[in-house]
Parts: C-alpha cells; structure tokens; sequence
C-alpha cells in the first residue's frame, strides 16, 4: 500500500493540476516555444507550478527557473529520457542529491556520445536512479515488452514510478486511456495526467510543423503524417485537464503530488571556489603573500602610496567577499602560461585592479591610470569578479589543456554558448520547409546584410521585387521572424571556463565538444551568471603572438628584452605616429574607422588610447556621442555637466557618457535604477527577443531622468546608446587592457618596423590587412623587402643584418600560397650550403614536383639563376621517377639531357600578376604603376595626390579594390577602399549610387571612380558619383596580346575583404 | 578528304530553355543565369550573353547576385542539357548522315561527300546557323580536315564561317590560343605561364620537351587537330526500326486470317523489340485496303511489353470491328511508343503487383480490361501522406510501382466508405466536444447508441486560406447497428449552432 503524499502546498488551484510534460525549443526541433514564455504562459493560465522536460537535457532549465522565479511560480526541472533499451520516460530529480545524480547521468551518456546526441541505457538509469521520480510515457502501442518496463520500474522506483497518460484527441482517447488505467491497476504503478506540452499557445502550430520539416529535411507539404494532426500540444488551463481527464480525477492530482514530492530548487545550486588552499595557509594569506612578492618585483623602487592604498582597499574587499581563491585560480593559469612563455594580458573590471597588476594577470600598471570606476568588485551586488584572460591566439590549447589536467574532467568545463536562428538561417530554413525555390530563398536571405536580428519587413520584401501579399511569402517571413532567436544548437564559449571545487558534473550536465579534448556544459553564460557560476575567459589573441614574435626578433637582431609591462611608456614619437593614423597592422586600430577617428582625437596619452578603443563601438556611435566628445576635446564646445551627481560619473571623459560602465551609472545615478534592474536593463538590450520588455525600460529610464531634472534629449540619447551597447557594449575595465596592446604595438611599429613586419607575416591570418599591405606598409617606412628564395628563407618571414643599416625584412617560404609548412622545413633543413639546381632540391630535400612547381612560379629560384619562367620549365621537366639507375652518380648527371628551348622573355606585368596569384602580394612593382601611363593620360589622380587637390573638386582615382564594407550602423552607405602604387583612397558610396553602379562595385578587382572630394584634417574620403570596373586592364597586364579569354575574376588574384 | 564541321552553342543551356516552353518565371525581358547548387552554395555555370560582360561562368550566385540582381536563376539541368543536345544532334541529321553531340555544348556533323547536296559547305553552315537562330539558338561553326581543327577554329577563330581549304589547317591554328586545343585547363595555364600562348608556340618545341611537361595527351591533341593522328567519333546510333510489315499475296477478308495475321506481325515486332531491349507501350495496327483505305486500331499497355501473344490479343478482341470490304492487301503494326525493357529474365522471387513487370499475368489482365472499358478505368487506391481524410488515399492507374512512400494507417479508425464530399447533418451534441446524442441525415433521423471520440484534425495551414479549419470526428453507431463516420467544424463557441457533417460509413 502506498503512503498517501501530502498535496502540494502553497495554495494550489482546485484541480492541483501541474503540467510535467513540457518540451522547450531547448529540445532542438522538437518544442517551439521558449522557457520563459512556456512559464508566463502557464502563470497566465492559472498554474502555480510547471515542470520542463526537454529530451536529454537540462539546458533551458536556468531560463525557466528565472522566469517562474519572476513570476513566483513554482519550477520543477526535470527531463525526457530516451533510452536505447527501453520506451522514453520522464525524470524528475526530487533533491540536490538526485539531481546531481540526473546530471552525472546526462554527462555519461553524452560523455559517449557524438556531439548533441545521448546514449544511456536502464542499467545507466537505475545506477543513477536513486531519489529520481519516473513517469513511463506509453508507446504508440502498448504491447508484453511495455508491460514488462512497467514492472521493472515498480521494482526499481517503487513509490516513485508512475505511468504517464495523454489525451491526444486521436478519437481513441477514451478507449487508450481505460487502457492505460487498467495497465496502471495490473502494474501498480499510479497513472499521471499529461499534456505532452509542445508550444506555449496553439498559434504555435505552425512553426511546429516548420521546425519538424526542418527536423525531416522535407517541406511541410510532403511532411504529411509526421507532423501532428492538430494544434493541441498547447498548455491547457488546469480546468481543462480536469474536464478531459474527468474520468481520472487521480491522475490529475497526482500531478501535483509529483511536484510537491520533487522539493529540489535550482536555487539550491552553490557555487564554490576552487579550494587554492596549500601550505597550510588559507586563500588569503597565499594570495596576500603572492601580491607583497609581486609588489617588490613589479615596484622595485619602492611602491607608490596610491597604489600601496589601492592593495589594502582592494585586499579587505577581497578577504569581505572571500575571492582569493578566484584570484588564486587566475594567477595559476597565469603562471602557467608564463612558465611556459606564452604571453597573455587580463581584462575584465577585476583585471585592472592594482592586485591583479601584483599578480601579474595585468600589464596595466595602476599608477599610470587613473584607475577605474569603484566597480573593480561591487560588494553590494555580490556578483563575482570579472577577469578574462587572453592568451596568444596559437597556444591557448596549451593552457586550456592544462586547467582541464589540473582540475579533471569532472570539475572544469568549457560554458556552453548558446546559437540561435539569426535572421538569415531563419529565412534560409523556414523557406526552404515552406518548399519556396532555392532561388527566392537565397535572395530572402541575402536581403539580410550580417547578422542582423531584425525580421525582414514587407517594404524589405517589396524593394526585392516579391509580393508581401503572396501567401507562401506571407508565411514565410512570419515564421522566419517567428523562428529567430530560437535555439539551434548549443556550441562552446570561445574560452569561459566553470570551474568548481566540487564536482562540476553534478551541477551541469558535460557534453563533448565538436573540437577533440573539449568537454563543454550544457549552459551559457546569462545561465551562468544567474546562477552565480563563477567563469574565467581563457581567450585567444592573436595580437599577442605577434608581439611575443616581434620581442623575440628585437631581442634577437638588437639584443633588447622587453615584455608587455617594461615597453617604455608615454612614447611621444609612437603618439605622433598614431595621430597621423600611421597604424596599418597596430592592434584595434588599424580598421578604417579607427584610422580616421585618430586624427581627429590626436592621442596624446595612455587615456587617450582606452577612449580610441572604446568611442569607434556601436554604442557611442548610436548614440551619438562620438562627436561631442570631439568637440568638447577641441575645445570648440564647452565641458559641462548635466548635473553634479554625473560630473563623478563622466568627468574623465568630458561629460559625454562613451563606456558602458558609465551608461549603466547613469541609469542608477541620473534614472533612479537599482544595480539590479540596470544590470537587466544591460542583459535585455543584449537579448533582442524581449523587445517588449525594452519598451516598460525605456519608459522607466527616460522618465526617471526627466523627474530628476534632465533634458528629455540628452535622456533619450542615452538610452539610445544603452541600445546600441547591447551585447558590443564595450566597458572600460576592457578598454584599458586593449589600449596597452595598442600602446605595445604600435611602440613596436614605430621603433622596429621590420621586425613588426614579420611577426605580423609570421602570424597571419590576423587583423584587418592582408599580407600586400602589410609589405606595402614596411616599404613605406623605409624597411628593405627581400623575396622569397628557396636558398635564403625560412618558413617563417625572418630578418637579415645589414651592414651599417637597419634590418632587412626576408620574406618566408610561408608566403608561397599553397605551400604546406611541412615541405618547407625539409627545403630549410635540408639546405646545408645551399641548392644549386632544381634537381638538388628535389632529390636533396626530397620534395615532390607540384612543391617545386608552386617554388617556382612564387620566383623562389632565383639564386640559382632562373627566373621564374625558366624555373617553371626546369622543375616541370624534372621526371618524377629521378632516375633511380643512376643513383650515386652528382644530381647534374641525373637529369635527363635535353636540348635548350628559348620561351619567350616574361613581362614585367606578368610577373606582378604571378606574385599576387602566388605570394599574395606584389614585390616587383604595382599593378597601378604599370598601368599609371595610360591612367594619367586619362587624367586619373594617384592616391597620394588627393592630399594636395581642392576639397570638393571632382576627381577620378583608380586602384584595386581591398574592401568593400556595409556597417550596419551606416544607413546603407558603403566604404570601398582602393590601392594604388601610392597608397589607399578610401571611396564611399551611398546608396542611390551603389543602385546605379552595382555590377561595378561589386565585381571589380580594379575600380575607376569619379567623385567629390571631401577633406577633414588628413582624413580624406571620394564620394563615389560613377564607377567604372576597369578589371580587363589588369589582364592585359599579363597578356598584352589577348590571347586568354576575356579577363576572369580569379585571374589576378587580389583578394578583397568583403561584406557578403 | 574528310571534311568536319564543329558546331558550337556558347549559349546552350540558357538559350535552350529560353525556348517556347521555358520556364514561367523566365520572362524574355530579364536576363537569365543558370546556377547549380553545391552544398547550399550557389556556383553560375552560364550565363545570358547580355551579362557576359560581368559575370563568369564559376563565379559565386551570391557575387553573380550583387552584380545583376535583375537576373533570374534557374538550376542547373545537365543530364536535361546532354539529352536536349543529342536531340539536336539528331536533328542536323537532315545535314548529313553522320552526326554526333559535342558534350556539353557542341556537335559535331561529318560534312565528307556531303556539303554539295546542300550547295556547299558554306551554304550549308549559314543555313544550318540561319535555322537556329530561328529556334533561338546562337551558334558558331567552322569546318576543316579534322575535328579538332574545326572545333578550334568554331570557338577560337574569327566571327563568321570559318572553312579551313584542304592542306591549310597547320598555319589555320597557329594563331590560336592553346587551350582550342581542347586541353585540360591546368595545362592551358601551365602553356600560359610559360609564354607559350599560341599553339605555333607549340610546333617548335622538341617533342621530348614537350611530351617530359605536358603528358602525352597535350602532343596527342595537338597532332589530332594536324591530322597526323586519326580522331575518331562515335555517331549517333540509328533509330530502331519500330515496326512489322506484311503484303499479302491474295488480299485477306476472313476473321481468321486478319487474327492470323496479327499474330505474325506481334511476333516480328516483338523480334525487333527484343534486338533494342525495348518493349511497346502504345501501338497502332494499319489495314491498307484494296480501295485505298487506311484502317486504324490502336492499343495500349500498362507496362512495356514484347509478349506477341499478350500485343495480338489486345487488337483480337476488336478485329471485328474491321471492315475489309473487297479485301485487306496490307498490314503493318506499329510501336508508337516504347520503353526499354530488359532481357527475358523471370523474376525468381514473384513479386507481386507492380513491381517491374513481375506479375505478366495480372499486367495482362489489366490490359485487356482497359482496352475494353477504356482507358484509365482501371485503378486502385494508394495511401497518401496526409492527415486530412479525404487526402490520405490518391487513385492511381492500377499497375502504377510503389507503394508512394506511406503505408496505410491501420491504427487510424477510417471508414469503409468515404463520401466524395462530406454532406451536412443536423446533430444535437452536448458540448463542447461530446458526440452527438442523435443526428437526421437525408431526413431520417439516427438516434446515437454508442460513440468514439474525438479525432481532431486541423486544415493544412500551408495550403489555400479557404483551407477547413478544425474537424472533430466521431464513429458513431445508430440504434440499428448502422455506424457513421461524421465530424463537427470547428469548436464550439457559444452563441451558434455547430455545423455537422457526415463524411462516411463503417459498413
């Protein structure tokens, strides 16, 4: 006899009805309705209490919790089980114990499964079956074997299995139900009302049938019986389930009985550091002791008193809070890079801290900044530090691989990220289920300029030549908007590690990453973060390799140590450098953007780098701020305040809001926000979807600053700005990191060109200029370029002395496109006193002939007295069986003889044309200058002219084209950038132009055009009027006869970065 | 001295669908680009001659896109393109006996012995391209001693009609480029590379040189189109002849000797068939009387077949229909249509119907009846992948193959009978969603005993707007045993009257 339960409590509705089986869109294709609206759903509808039970998983849990945490709804986590061996069941865990028993069994069945599938068996679920409500969920027939399943489940759950039962209006509910009711009887096992839950309201229907013709890979039309007969998958008011289970009133109570018996809160979840402890000293004490040790290191002159103060203010924050042992964690992976030479930089609101600079996570020193807001820790938030860490870019494995050997595979784990149908793969899927032709799909979805999250509108659909009133089209754009921001798939973070002192597996369930030796958690950092899981950001950068490269050449050919915090600071020369927007390769600020804000915001201090960083973001862009800021600098606009409280908040930057620290201050000093609500405030601009929820803010923020007696614009600029930081916000804490690595490299840049050069070759592909123009840019700063040759380079770009001069700059075999790195150090290897014939090079270094080829043609056998074309008929002659008869006889003697063929002497154009197709850059001269002859009789002006001609006046200016861009932010203009033999015009092109001039713009490799010059200081722009496409001349270039066919895009390969 | 022609279509698979019956969306006004798909990725494989000038062959759809958004897209048809060709390759046999399709986009006629039947070879080639330009097809063409020659001179050689005289085909090339050569396309960028543009570029090189770096196939080409080494094409094959034939020595009036007949000419052409693997599935039977009249019977069959008996029986039944009058002196049996079939081989497994001819017998049988009742009369009922009743089951001709992909529902309630169109009831049903107590159908009034229900079914959104909306379905039995199949549209709402509908019966 079973014990009677008590029945829920906290003032059940009557009927005490709770839903336990719902699917959320977190049961990818399956449910199609989110976690949270799935909860405010079901408060709508009169429940007190829901459960979610996606298919072997517990990833929308956290956004359930919270939303049924909002609306003071009860939330019972729970999941559907698929097992190999047996039907599918429901689980609900009804204690921590149990739930970290229901994790564990999540993580071994993924753990040994592919990527986002689960393999679990009975034996795994009743190893872990302990404290686990199981609700059987009846097959499509219920035959001996289910029979049986119930049995075993009466004997290994006893009281807390039970069967399921639906009402499914399949005509046969009456009958089906008597059924399971009798089978409940046999088996003991009590039967439980269900609902089988799919979408929160029955409009749902539809993108239902979408997701599982997605699911099929059909179309909706040929889906036919696998989608569902009707729309009742929808949550149903307690009064409803009563009615339909009328006959069974105890099935419908027992589903509150199930909730009342599952007790387990995700609330309950504590996060613990893990124990740093050793030595017998507590956290504390070691950190405190690590920080005086780093202090003597890092001020060996004796420590300012501002920062003497700073470390006791910080260290009694840190002991109140009890972090040290998060500091202790970061300075361990830290040191372990450090020990092994990889250079990394913290950033984050706690890297910048005078502690942190101790430790050694951060180059910042405190004493040359003015540090940061009071928000290094807020104590009263009791939200964990913030401290990311990037590391160079290529050896970030390492440290990754060493946090997971130090901690095991059980208590560190990568934090899921979660990806979401953006507009384009919406429209892309929804069109393609809704059987639209691939055409009119693919020009849907290329409406959609990046990654926007807008839905693509009527007018949008009509501008593209469909009619909005078609009905497939209708449903179309409907259902994409609809599927946009649902769940796809969950991928991992770029580097956030949880790390736990427990076991982390009973947490969160562990999953296997798609990258080998990667174990990822099913939550992502918003789940994360509002379960108060601590997360360290082990990035990547590729910046620093370059830097570490570039300290490794200095120290090399002019025998100077540096590191990222002994690089002399407040260099005048690197500044007057960078108010020139001198910065091709200098990290952040090389974009177009960034180089024409640094003439007009003239650097002149460290300060002045973290604004550079942080004003060229969306956010101050939006809001409009960029250009008050610069007239406040100018002087051309008074500073003031729009009140004394803002004055603290924004005094460092001349009262014009540009960092998102100060946005979210001025929601709490000047709108009246709780920390808490501005913190919500931030995480819901950054989650389009709650667009609704961005209105009530709105209201709230800009009526809070009007009552408080600010001007309603200045109100509404703000709040704009807020909107555009959204997920880019751009913090100060980070700014202040990347404006070091700015410092850094450009200092590098200014005083060691060539070996800036390199370390940038050597770490490509990085940053925003390709290879041509990186060389471009060396040459420009005096720095000799030596060519590849296969007797002088090594695989990587290298510098060679020279006499009385500064180093030249030797291009590496690594240049040669579609040359492996593998052959390339046997050709070095191999070398000894160097190769005197093809034929050496084959049989010494032991390379294959398509090698040799590509060695050829990139001009690399020039020391051995052939030139490129003549290069290419040895090595193509050479026989791929190397006359093994003659082995032992000197390589000269093993060549087949042949009589001399004279080719035809190769052109100066043909030779730029093959080092672009096969260097990716042009050595010999630039396609422009061969070609300026015929340009200038054209009256077309070089790029470097443009500085000397009249503002405003007309101007045709030609070059290859190296990027077209389309910011979102920018109304539709686009920036094109063409290349001459004198440097860069920057184009821009708005849109009524771009409509016109279409085909030119977009399929040229070179670009003629005609337009108004516009100058402000040194920053020059041409406002495109006509576009020419002049490609055809680049490949007469390398065939002035016209033999090849009409000029193709892939001839002369320049490789534009493009915005499609 | 052989004489080839080179035909080449630089447009075909545009051009080709740009024909009278292209498609709908392609309306002459816009320029059209033909794209394939590879891996969700768009790759132009040709393009309208108006867009020549930007875009490429192998160029992205998406670049192709941003460049001539005017354009529109149509996939990729090749094996559609191959057939079209050899179509048309079929069809310049009016030209000259021997001709061939240049995949993908050329053909290739033997001119030798030929062009003075058409005035000569320049008459000929500005007649054949004046003929295509008329179906909308833009060509070129050249004729030399060898194929390869014409077929470089087609796409290399100047505009117009290129005839290379007898003996003049060496310095005819010698200006080309060196990809006319028909050489891989790597290899013509090797030659280019190395400065050797033309292919006079190539006659001076020494052999060894030249085979050591190009292979063999490039010397191979080039001494084809020289005419040093032979190039043979493989032409079309001959239309199988379709049909049997027979005089008679007396004309035939008797019954017998018509059936007789039949019976002999089924087996010539069934003979025939068998030599091209094909079997008939439409067939006409000609009696040419003695006054100069042509009778007709034709015949048709649900598969292809070359059973003489089973071909004779189907016109056995209707020889009396024939009136010989004064006699039949005549006859000739025809296949309109073939398929191919293949060799006799009986299926060992005995496989049931439809499935490839297996079961001859029940083929036969369905054959016999439809030339009796008319076509199309046979049929049966294949379940169909939907949940709306009506379209869960498709009539198909009777030996139509495969099931369609679904199998029949067995746990679904269905009624025996399904009315064409549902009919309305008038029904008292408690609601919201019980059965009806009691309903009057064609003014008889049931009084519900027993009741199930209900399935509920909702519309297909994605179809019509006029699409129904929700059906409750309920089986219910009437106090005489009598069980229905009827449904209420839509949920109650307070306020009106449910409509009702019978859609079918049990029994």
């Amino acid at each position: 006899m079973r014990k009677p339960f008590p029945r829920f409590e906290d003032g059940m509705s009557d009927d005490g009805y709770v839903e336990l089986q719902v699917a959320s869109n977190f049961s990818f294709l399956r449910g199609a309705s989110h976690p949270d609206e799935l909860v405010s759903e079901a408060v709508r509808l009169g429940h007190r209490a829901v459960a979610l039970t996606d298919h072997n998983s517990l990833a929308g849990v956290v956004r359930a919790h919270q939303a049924a945490r909002e609306h003071h709804c009860r939330f019972v986590p729970g999941c559907r089980l698929g097992l190999e061996d047996r039907p599918s069941l429901l689980l609900y865990p009804i204690d921590r114990a149990a739930y970290g028993r229901l994790c564990r069994l999540l993580t071994r069945g993924k753990r040994r499964a592919e990527k986002g599938d689960c393999r679990l068996t009975y034996a795994d679920l009743r190893e872990h079956g302990e404290g686990q409500i199981v609700v059987a969920l009846p097959p499509e027939r219920c035959d001996a074997g289910f029979r049986a399943f119930l049995d075993e489940l009466a004997r290994d759950f006893g009281d807390r299995a039970y069967l399921g039962a639906q009402h499914l209006y399949r005509g046969d509910d009456a009958k089906r139900l008597q059924r399971l009711s009798r089978l409940s009887e046999q088996s003991g096992l009590p039967m439980v009302a269900l609902n089988d839950v799919r979408y929160h309201r029955p409009e749902r229907r539809r993108l239902l049938d979408v997701m599982t013709a997605i699911r099929e890979h059909c179309t909706v039309a040929t889906a036919g019986l696998k989608l569902l007969a009707n729309a009742e998958r929808h949550l149903k008011t307690p009064t409803e389930m009563a009615r339909l289970f009328r006959r069974y009133p105890e099935a419908i109570r027992r589903t509150g009985e199930i909730a009342a018996r599952c007790r387990f809160s995700l609330d309950e979840l504590r996060y613990e550091y893990p124990d740093e402890s050793s030595d017998g000293l507590t956290p504390q004490q070691r950190l405190e002791r690590l920080v005086a040790a780093g202090v003597r290191e890092r001020y060996p002159e004796g420590v300012p008193d501002k920062v003497a103060a700073l470390l006791r203010h910080e260290l009694t924050l840190v002991a109140e809070l009890n972090y040290a042992p998060y500091f202790l964690t970061v300075h361990d992976i830290v040191t372990f890079a450090r020990s092994r030479g990889i250079l990394c930089q913290g950033r984050g609101s706690a890297a910048n801290s005078a502690v942190c600079y101790c430790l050694g996570i951060t180059a910042v020193d405190p004493a040359r900044l003015d540090l940061l807001f009071e928000r290094f820790i807020s104590a009263e938030r009791n939200e964990p530090p913030d401290i990311d860490v990037d590391f160079e870019h290529e050896r970030r494995e390492e440290v990754i691989q060493h946090v997971y050997a130090k901690y095991g595979r059980e208590r560190a784990g990568l934090a899921a990220t979660v990806i979401c149908y953006r507009a384009r793969g919406a429209m892309r899927e929804v069109g393609k289920a809704l059987g639209l032709s691939a055409d009119v799909v693919q020009r849907l979805a290329e409406t959609v300029w990046g990654w926007s999250e807008e839905p693509i509108d009527d007018r949008r659909a009509r501008e593209l030549g469909f009619d909005p009133e078609d009905r497939t089209l209708r449903l179309a754009l409907e259902l994409a908007g609809e599927l946009i921001g649902f769940p796809r798939h969950l991928s991992q973070h770029v580097g956030g590690f949880v790390i736990t002192r427990g076991r982390l597996d009973e947490l969160v369930p562990i999953e296997n990453a798609a990258m080998p030796e990667r174990t990822v958690i099913e939550w992502d950092k918003d789940d994360l973060d509002a379960m108060g899981l601590l997360k360290i950001d082990v990035l990547g950068l590729g910046m620093l390799t370059c830097i570490r490269r570039a300290f490794a050449l200095i120290e090399r050919h002019h025998g100077r140590r540096l590191d990222l915090a002994t690089v002399p600071a407040e260099d005048a020369a690197v500044y007057d450098m960078l108010c020139n927007a001198d910065s091709v390769g200098v990290f952040q600020v090389e974009s177009r953007a960034q180089m024409s804000m640094l003439p007009r915001l003239k650097p002149r201090s460290f300060y002045d780098l973290v604004i550079e960083v942080a004003i060229v973001r969306p956010g101050p862009i939006q809001g409009d701020m960029v250009h008050p800021y610069l007239r406040r600098r100018d002087g051309k606009e008074p500073v003031e305040y729009p009140s004394e409280a803002l004055r603290e908040v924004l005094g460092k930057t001349l009262g014009v809001p540009l960092f998102q620290e100060q946005a979210m201050r001025i929601a709490m000093v000047a709108a009246g926000f709780s920390g808490a609500e501005a913190d919500r405030l931030r995480r819901a601009m950054a989650t389009f979807r709650r667009t609704g929820q961005i209105g009530n803010f709105r209201d709230k923020f800009i009526g809070g600053m009007i009552a408080n007696g600010y001007p309603k614009d200045f109100a509404e600029r703000c709040f704009q700005q807020i909107q555009g930081f959204g997920e880019y916000g751009f913090p100060e804490s980070h700014a202040a990191s990347f404006a070091l690595l700015v410092y850094v490299s450009a200092w590098i840049k200014c005083h060691y060109p060539a070996a800036f050069a390199a370390a940038l070759l050597n770490s490509q592909p990085m940053g925003f200029y390709a290879p041509a123009q990186i060389v471009r840019d060396a040459r420009a700063h005096g720095v000799e370029v030596r060519a590849v040759d296969v007797n002088r380079s090594d695989w990587d770009a290298t510098l060679e002395p020279v006499e009385g001069a500064a180093p030249a700059l030797r291009l590496g075999l690594r240049q040669v496109r579609g040359l492996g790195e593998e052959p390339a150090q046997k050709l070095v290897q191999h070398r000894a006193s160097g190769y005197r014939s093809p034929i050496e090079l084959m049989l010494r270094a032991g390379l294959g002939k398509p090698v040799l080829v590509r060695l050829a043609e990139a001009d690399a056998l020039r020391s051995l007295g052939l030139d490129r074309r003549r290069a290419l008929w040895a090595v193509k002659g050479l026989s791929d069986d190397a006359l093994p008869l003659f082995e032992g006889l000197p390589p000269a003697a093993r060549q087949r003889p042949e009589a001399e063929v004279r080719l035809p002497e190769m052109r100066l154009g043909e030779h730029v044309a093959s080092d672009y197709a096969f260097l990716d850059l042009p050595l010999k001269s630039h396609p422009m200058a061969l070609l300026r002859r015929r340009f200038a009789r054209e009256g077309v002006v070089r790029a470097a002219d443009l500085a000397h001609l009249d503002p405003e006046s007309l101007v045709d200016v030609a070059g290859l084209v190296l990027v077209r861009q389309r910011p979102g932010s920018a109304n539709g203009v686009i920036f094109a950038t063409l290349e001459d033999e004198t440097g860069v015009a920057n184009i821009i092109v708005w849109p009524d132009a771009f409509e016109r001039f279409r085909a030119e713009l977009m399929g040229a490799t070179l670009l003629l055009c005609r337009g108004r010059l516009q100058r402000e200081g040194i920053v020059i722009h041409v406002i495109a009027e006509r576009l020419w496409d002049l490609s055809n001349r680049l490949g007469e270039l390398r065939d002035p006869e016209g033999t090849r066919p009409p000029y193709a895009p892939t001839e002369l390969s320049v490789r534009s970065r493009d915005f499609h | 001295m052989r004489r080839v022609m080179s035909l080449w279509l630089p447009s075909w698979p545009i051009e080709r669908r740009r024909r009278p019956s292209a498609s709908r969306s392609a309306s002459p006004a816009n320029p059209v680009l033909v794209a394939d798909w590879v891996g969700g990725r768009g790759i132009v494989t040709a393009v309208d001659p108006g867009l020549a000038d930007s875009l490429t062959p192998g160029m992205a759809l998406a670049d192709a896109r941003a460049m001539a958004p005017q354009a529109v897209v149509l996939n990729a048809d090749p094996a559609g393109d191959a057939a079209a060709l050899a179509r048309l390759a079929a069809w310049c046999g009016r030209y000259s006996p021997w001709t061939a399709p240049d995949q993908p986009d050329g053909i290739w006629l033997d001119l030798t012995g030929a062009a003075h039947l058409s005035g000569g070879e320049h008459v000929l080639a500005e007649e054949l391209i004046g003929r295509l330009k008329r179906f909308g097809l833009s060509a070129r063409a050249a004729i030399a001693e060898t194929p390869g020659a014409a077929w470089a001179l087609a796409r290399e050689g100047s505009a117009g009609i290129m005839a290379v005289p007898e003996g003049a085909t060496r310095v005819a090339l010698a200006p080309l480029p060196v990809r006319a050569l028909r050489l891989a396309a790597e290899t013509a960028e090797l030659l280019d590379r190395l400065g050797l543009r033309r292919i006079g570029d190539l006659y001076k090189l020494p052999r060894p040189a030249l085979v050591a770096r190009f292979g063999f196939a490039t010397a191979e080409r080039l001494d084809q189109a020289l005419g040093l080494l032979a190039e043979p094409l493989s032409p079309l094959p001959p239309a199988p002849i379709r049909s049997s034939h027979r005089r008679f020595a007396e004309p035939i009036q008797r019954p017998e000797d018509l059936a007789a007949a039949t019976a002999s000419l089924a087996e010539a052409l069934c003979r025939r068939l068998a030599e091209a693997g094909a079997g008939a599935r439409r067939l006409a039977l000609n009696f040419y009387r003695l006054d100069g009249v042509v009778l007709t019977l034709e015949a048709g069959t649900a598969q292809a077949s070359r059973d003489p008996r089973h071909l004779a029986r189907l016109f056995a039944e209707r020889l009396d229909r024939i009136e010989p009058d004064l006699g039949i002196e005549d006859m000739r049996l025809t296949a309109l249509l073939v398929e191919p079939l293949g060799g006799e081989q009986a299926p060992l497994d005995g496989t049931g119907l439809g499935d490839g001819g297996a079961d001859a017998t029940l083929a036969a049988l369905v054959d016999r009846l439809e030339n009796r009742l008319g076509a199309g009369s046979v049929g049966r009922y294949r379940p169909r992948d939907s949940h709306i009743p009506e379209r869960a089951a498709e009539r198909v001709p009777a030996l139509t193959t495969g099931a369609g992909g679904t199998p029949w529902q067995p746990d679904r309630l269905r009624p025996v009978r399904l009315l064409p169109r549902p009919e309305p009831i008038e029904a008292t049903a408690p609601i919201p969603d019980d059965p009806p107590v009691q309903f009057r159908w064609r003014r008889r009034v049931h009084r519900v005993r027993a009741a199930d229900g209900p399935e509920r079914i909702l519309g297909e959104w994605w179809r019509d707007p006029g699409e129904p909306a929700l059906r409750d379905y309920y089986c219910v039995e009437d106090e005489e045993g009598r069980r229905f199949w009827l449904y209420r549209a839509g949920l109650h709402q307070a306020g009106t009257t449910p409509r009702w509908f019978l859609h079918g019966f049990f029994a």
